[in-house]
């Protein structure tokens, strides 16, 4: 084809897709808003009656409409710039209005005459969301680095606000928190607590598993074998079978019993934590430095530096963007892994969790599953940061 | 305030043995009031009746650190075996469970099962049973109520003959009922029948809302579930509990369990928690727990607006 052909195909197709991300959200938005926006159940243990988007009001209807239709036009926009700030704007724009409308809507639903009466999010406000979300991404994603910052730092101001202003508190997730508040605090940082002490000790612990994978070639296979069976464990089976050993050890070691070594509690869970996190570290330690390149080591032999300069000044910090990556998967891992800490008795978030899976109570499950996502997403956007920072590093 | 450093004298006093070869760190520990860890099972009568020591103890001015919620019931026993919790609410007839004495009748008696368990966990686990609340909250098997009538279920006799004769039952039930020689067992040697893994469906936790949502909604199949005989639940979801005519079930009478160290610091806290107990039978407890499980209320506030309606709370 010549270029004048294809400068004309181009001038012929004016609607061009430009960005087939934003067309499949503003599709998949359209399709899940027909379901329950809203369901309204006589208590908490009954089923709900559906409440779509578009019968919540005129106006709501209006604003939602408006914002699928931006996302959708965004697909077809040219210009990288407008196409960016139309998806980020119509995702903020989601978010937010989201949140509004469910929280309005779901106060008007309430009902003195019956208290117990439970107004839970549905399909379409959860589809919705992680629509905006994603559009929001989308639109951040070519962004300078202090944008992204700036924007979705401005963007959980918001969305913070509107939580806190208690604009949401007739919603049922809002009540399944409030009625948990005394403890929640507590859970969270002992949720925290435990996966900050499992990445550090697995940290140390991976040392000499890394140094013995990489500089003795006998150790690696074995190293790895074991590595990659625990990995395989169930982690509720692993949490479990550590009870029965520890609690001999609590029964026959008077010191492990002072320090507060037992079958159950916070012992057993560090343990089954750094169990799961040493595979990911010593896997990418493993993989930074063998991938240091031979001319490079060469090159520093010729230089003059002996095997411990090499390592410390010439393998390590090549190696150290893997190492940190590694660091990053195992904080994300452990922080879905601490949930199931809960069943051994070592609290956390997971309490939240596995109260509502036995009380029915879907948004109490919510409680402890929402802050888990949130502190992952949060612990690998800021390891992502000190990756970029360590890459960019001369 | 006088009662409190009495109870801080006694405790050191019964100590002192311990203290002679302890390090200073100890004695500085054992001088402050140690607070009293208050601890349940993972399910709702377990937050309500915990909530209810909490607050007693709580206006009593014993210092309190709460661990409601801790697990399930191995968990929870195992926890106050070690020392990690001094007090938590634990049923009669789970005593059959823990002694390995599954098969003896001592525990189908409110009375004598009550002070065998206490005797028993006294002298090997130096733990305290003080006196159980008047209600029985044992095991039984609910079926949704169109269809028990369809099939004309009303005791577990007639369950058992529909179950041997092929009727499609499943069961949704907690891995405790399962396991325990108290639970599932029991029914099925009292009623001869026999259910296998393809007909039950169980649960990791001990709560009945779970499985009680299952058979009403028949989730995954599911059309019986096991529940507590009192549930709020069974009928607020139109599910009608079988008859236990031949008693399978021992007597599940819910009582503080304390560590013995901790009774000897606070001797109070038996007359503390008996009148709140003495007050919680059969329907005061489904009432309550209904509160919690169906009305969505605060297991605290539901726990304190009981004890201020019967002046046991300022």
């Amino acid at each position: 084809m010549s270029t004048a052909d294809l400068a004309a195909t181009r001038r012929t197709s004016r609607l061009a897709l430009h960005d087939r991300v934003a067309l499949v959200l503003a599709l998949v938005a359209a399709a899940g808003s027909f379901g329950a926006f809203l369901s309204i159940a006589p208590n908490r243990l009954a089923d709900g009656r559906p409440l779509t988007l578009w019968n919540v009001g005129l106006s709501q209807t209006a604003i939602v409409l408006a914002l699928l239709v931006l996302v959708f036009m965004a697909a077809f926009i040219g210009d990288r710039t407008w196409r960016s700030g139309a998806l980020f704007a119509s995702g903020a724009g989601l978010l937010i209005s989201m949140l509004l409308i469910a929280g309005t809507a779901a106060a008007a639903q309430l009902d003195p005459q019956e208290p117990a009466r439970r107004i839970a999010l549905g399909s379409a406000f959860w589809i919705l969301f992680s629509v905006g979300v994603l559009a929001c991404f989308q639109g951040l994603q070519h962004a300078a680095r202090i944008w992204k910052a700036l924007l979705s730092l401005a963007l959980a101001a918001a969305l913070i606000a509107i939580a806190a202003s208690g604009e949401l508190n007739s919603l049922s997730l809002a009540r399944e928190f409030h009625a948990q508040r005394a403890t929640f605090p507590t859970e969270l940082l002992r949720h925290i607590g435990l996966v900050a002490a499992a990445v550090v000790v697995a940290s140390f612990c991976a040392i000499p598993l890394v140094l013995a994978a990489v500089y003795r070639s006998g150790a690696r296979s074995a190293i790895f074998t074991t590595l990659n069976l625990l990995q395989t464990i169930p982690s509720i089976a692993l949490f479990g079978l550590l009870i029965a050993p520890l609690s001999f050890v609590a029964a026959h070691v008077s010191l492990a019993r002072e320090i507060g070594i037992g079958g159950i509690g916070a012992a057993p869970a560090l343990i089954a934590l750094v169990l799961y996190g040493l595979l990911p570290l010593v896997r990418s330690a493993d993989a930074g430095l063998r991938n240091v390149p031979a001319n490079v080591q060469e090159a520093a032999r010729g230089m003059g530096m002996n095997a411990q300069e090499i390592f410390w000044k010439v393998d390590l910090p090549l190696a150290l963007p893997a190492l940190v990556s590694g660091l990053r998967v195992v904080t994300v891992q452990s922080i879905g892994l601490a949930i199931v800490a809960a069943l051994i008795g070592a609290g956390g978030l997971g309490t939240f969790v596995f109260q509502g899976i036995g009380e029915y109570a879907l948004d109490l499950v919510l409680v402890g599953a929402l802050p888990t996502i949130l502190l992952a997403v949060a612990a690998d956007a800021l390891f992502q940061i000190v990756i970029a920072n360590v890459r960019s590093r001369p | 305030m006088r009662n409190t450093s009495e109870h801080v004298l006694t405790r050191r006093i019964s100590r002192r043995g311990f203290l002679a070869s302890a390090t200073a760190l100890s004695i500085r520990e054992a001088r402050a009031a140690e607070p009293v860890t208050v601890a349940s099972k993972i399910d709702t009568e377990g937050g309500l009746i915990g909530e209810i020591m909490l607050a007693l103890l709580g206006a009593a001015s014993i210092s309190t650190r709460n661990r409601l919620q801790l697990g399930p019931t191995r968990i929870v026993r195992a926890a106050i075996l070690s020392g990690a919790i001094d007090l938590y609410p634990e049923y009669t007839g789970n005593a059959a469970f823990f002694f390995a004495m599954d098969g003896d009748p001592v525990w189908k008696d409110a009375r004598a099962g009550y002070e065998r368990a206490k005797a028993l966990d006294l002298e090997r686990n130096k733990l305290v049973w003080l006196p159980p609340a008047p209600a029985d909250n044992s095991w039984v098997i609910a079926m949704r109520a169109d269809f028990a009538d369809a099939h004309r279920l009303s005791t577990l006799d007639d369950f058992a003959g529909w179950t041997r004769e092929g009727g499609a039952v499943k069961l949704a039930a907690s891995a405790e009922f399962v396991e325990s020689q108290s639970g599932l067992p029991a029914f099925q040697q009292t009623y001869g029948f026999s259910l296998d893994a393809g007909q039950l469906l169980v649960l990791s936790g001990g709560n009945t809302s779970a499985t009680i949502k299952a058979a009403a909604d028949t989730i995954s199949g599911v059309n019986a579930a096991m529940a507590y005989g009192t549930d709020g639940a069974l009928t607020a979801l139109g599910l009608r509990a079988l008859a236990d005519t031949r008693h399978a079930q021992p007597v599940y009478a819910p009582a503080p369990v304390l560590r013995g160290a901790i009774m000897e610091a606070y001797p109070q806290i038996a007359a503390l928690l008996a009148p709140a107990f003495a007050l919680l039978d059969l329907d005061t407890l489904r009432r309550l727990n209904e509160k919690i499980a169906i009305e969505g209320r605060e297991a605290r506030l539901v726990a304190r607006t009981f004890l201020q309606q019967h002046g046991l709370l300022a």
